[in-house]
């Protein structure tokens, strides 16, 4: 299978080790990565809260990039698959395609509306399949309670985004089941992680993204798995703010979605960079089996 | 032909806030057929089983607006919500009162603060008092412009927006989708003379605090898609005043960011929303961050064809950079 990848901005500055953990589980897995330098960030809601048109016309120049090579494009974040998968629903309103078209015409790009923008969640449930992906599992993540925490923009609006539901999805949780981990259910796991306005009102953000880690630790979660950086941000670099603003104190492992998939195919934490992390992920580790244990991890402990 | 009934596992939220007892939840179970509404399940119930169960409803047609509630914590309107699908997935119903409204009884809420909020962005056209419509004749507007609002009439004021977002449960400063949605309808009314003082005014009163998880997008019962007003609202408001508020100045100062390079650079981003003051303010998380994630302080390359992504702002945006 062959993608063109789409990292975003943050995995390739403060989430480096989402695009790592990216790297070493489509290697695994026989996805081949093709990478184009000239893709540009996708607006991350903001661009699209400022101007609409030329947040449609940034990302259709984006999927452009990849109709040209004749690939669909591989995202592992939720914000960019919900930017670059609004561009291809709102160019469907010939009043937005005109403008558009009318901007990207003279710079000689085109794009004819044929790439499909495929989420790593997605491509792994759906392209490579669940039973295909246990069979490559090397440790399975027997006693890790793990709670899916899914990011909006890869789910609503359902109808423009194409996802199995708006509220009740389970892709994420089968997956983990797949890897051998416990799925944890809990109503926090496709709320906000209150991204959006941590730049607005910390104090706001904050609260919403601590009742969601806390919502998860009342379930019996011992980590939180997220398909998107900048929920991982919240729940993970912001975490400290988060429990002052829940006032209770919070210690929870949020690993990206491709670390806990690489930890079942077998990767160290050195491969997936889970040193980067805020929060330590050795909590969540230790209640991995012994046969389980990362590689360096058990050597480390044993 | 009657329809084969399933088995329905209900169980219904209890409260009295009268009686100082704690909240419970009771269960019962009925023989129903898939497609009745959850409503009728309890109308049945307070009827044979329970007289005491108490609830908001009047026409059973998802038109009045009644009986929003959460139904296995989804908020929806219960005359149109079938118990087959519910049961199919999760084995049972769990229902409860709305939530973000304190519960006065059982499954019925006290609704102040959403009908406060709807009443503070003035739902009504504000019509110039020197130029008053001449009474009598007609005050046409052009099929387009009926057009911009088309969604917004369609709310039945349920609520149901009001119980399934975050940040009205978070901030008591947000007023919420349903009154944000119907003050856009207000903003684009060609008719209204009061646009600006009305984008000025919500730019301050709350626009700033929608988080767009679009949770009310998919609660909503009509399809009005309060988030894309919202949105709408947030551009309007930069257009009509520039970036003043917090909000508006990061989501025009990331227009900027990436307006030369094609790519965030996230330092300057803090910047741009936060000026000197507010950086230094952050100073603490920056260096917890900074400590596992060193490159937060590298400038990032641009990315090649960075010109094309500066000509497409050329073309398509013609909003201010903030001061």
């Amino acid at each position: 299978m062959k993608l063109a990848y789409y990292p975003g901005c943050v995995a390739q500055e403060s989430g480096r080790e989402l695009d790592l953990a990216t790297r070493f589980v489509c290697r695994e897995l026989g996805i081949e990565l093709v990478e184009f330098p000239n893709f540009s960030c996708c607006g991350s809601g903001f661009v699209d809260e400022a101007n609409e048109v030329l947040n449609v016309a940034i990302n259709a120049r984006n999927l452009s990039i990849a109709e040209r090579a004749g690939l669909d494009v591989l995202t592992i974040c939720s914000t960019c698959q919900g930017m670059l998968t609004l561009a291809n629903v709102r160019l469907k309103d010939p009043r937005v395609k005109g403008r558009v078209d009318g901007a990207l015409r003279p710079l000689g790009i085109e794009y004819r509306g044929t790439v499909t923008v495929k989420h790593l969640l997605r491509v792994l449930t759906q392209d490579i399949g669940l039973a295909a992906l246990k069979a490559k599992v090397r440790r399975p993540l027997a006693g890790l309670r793990v709670g899916a925490f899914y990011g909006c923009h890869l789910l609503r609006p359902a109808d423009e985004m194409g996802s199995e539901s708006g509220e009740e999805p389970h892709a994420f949780e089968d997956l983990l089941a797949a890897l051998g981990a416990t799925p944890v259910y809990y109503r926090g796991r496709v709320m906000c992680c209150g991204f959006p306005i941590q730049f607005v009102k910390p104090e706001t953000a904050s609260r919403v993204g601590g009742r969601q880690i806390l919502d998860a630790q009342a379930h019996g979660a011992h980590a939180m798995a997220t398909p998107c950086p900048l929920c991982h941000l919240s729940l993970d670099a912001y975490q400290n703010r988060a429990a002052k603003a829940v006032d209770h104190p919070l210690d929870m492992p949020v690993f990206h979605l491709p670390q806990v998939v690489g930890l079942a195919l077998g990767a160290t934490p050195e491969q997936l960079g889970l040193a980067r992390h805020l929060v330590s992920t050795d909590s969540a580790l230790a209640h991995l089996a012994p046969g389980s244990q990362p590689p360096s991890a058990a050597a480390r402990t044993g | 032909m009657a329809e084969a009934t399933v088995r329905v596992p209900l169980e219904v939220y209890r409260f009295d806030g009268a009686d100082g007892r704690p909240a419970r939840y009771q269960k019962f179970e009925l023989d129903l057929a898939p497609h009745t509404p959850v409503l009728t399940a309890l109308l049945k119930l307070r009827a044979e089983v329970d007289p005491t169960l108490s609830l908001r409803y009047s026409c059973r047609s998802a038109i009045c607006g009644s009986c929003s509630m959460q139904i296995n914590s989804k908020s929806r309107l219960a005359c149109e919500t079938p118990v087959g699908p519910e049961v199919e997935r999760h084995g049972r119903i769990v229902i409860e009162p709305m939530r973000n409204q304190p519960v006065l009884r059982d499954l019925v809420v006290d609704q102040a603060r959403f009908w406060t909020e709807y009443q503070k962005v003035e739902p009504h056209l504000k019509l110039d008092p020197r130029h008053p419509m001449p009474e009598g004749q007609p005050n046409p507007m052009s099929p387009e412009e009926v057009d911009r609002f088309k969604e917004t009439p369609r709310c039945i004021a349920c609520a149901a927006c009001f119980s399934a977002c975050p940040a009205v449960e978070a901030d008591a400063g947000f007023p919420g989708p349903m009154a944000l949605a119907k003050l856009y309808r207000y903003v684009v009314d060609p008719r209204d003379r009061a646009t600006e003082a009305r984008l000025v005014r919500i730019q301050t009163e709350g626009l700033w605090l929608c988080l767009r998880c679009h949770l009310c997008t998919e609660a909503c019962p009509k399809d009005v898609r309060p988030s894309e007003r919202i949105r709408d609202l947030k551009e309007l408001a930069i257009a009509a005043q520039g970036a003043t508020e917090a909000g508006s100045r990061h989501a025009v100062g990331f227009k900027e960011n990436i307006r030369r390079t094609g790519i965030l650079n996230e330092m300057q981003l803090v910047r741009q929303t936060h000026g000197v003051t507010g950086m230094v303010r952050e100073i603490p998380q920056g260096v917890r961050i900074w400590r596992k994630k060193p490159e937060i302080l590298k400038r990032p390359h641009p990315i090649a064809g960075a010109d094309e992504v500066e000509k497409i702002y050329e073309a398509l945006d013609r909003t201010e950079p903030p001061a």
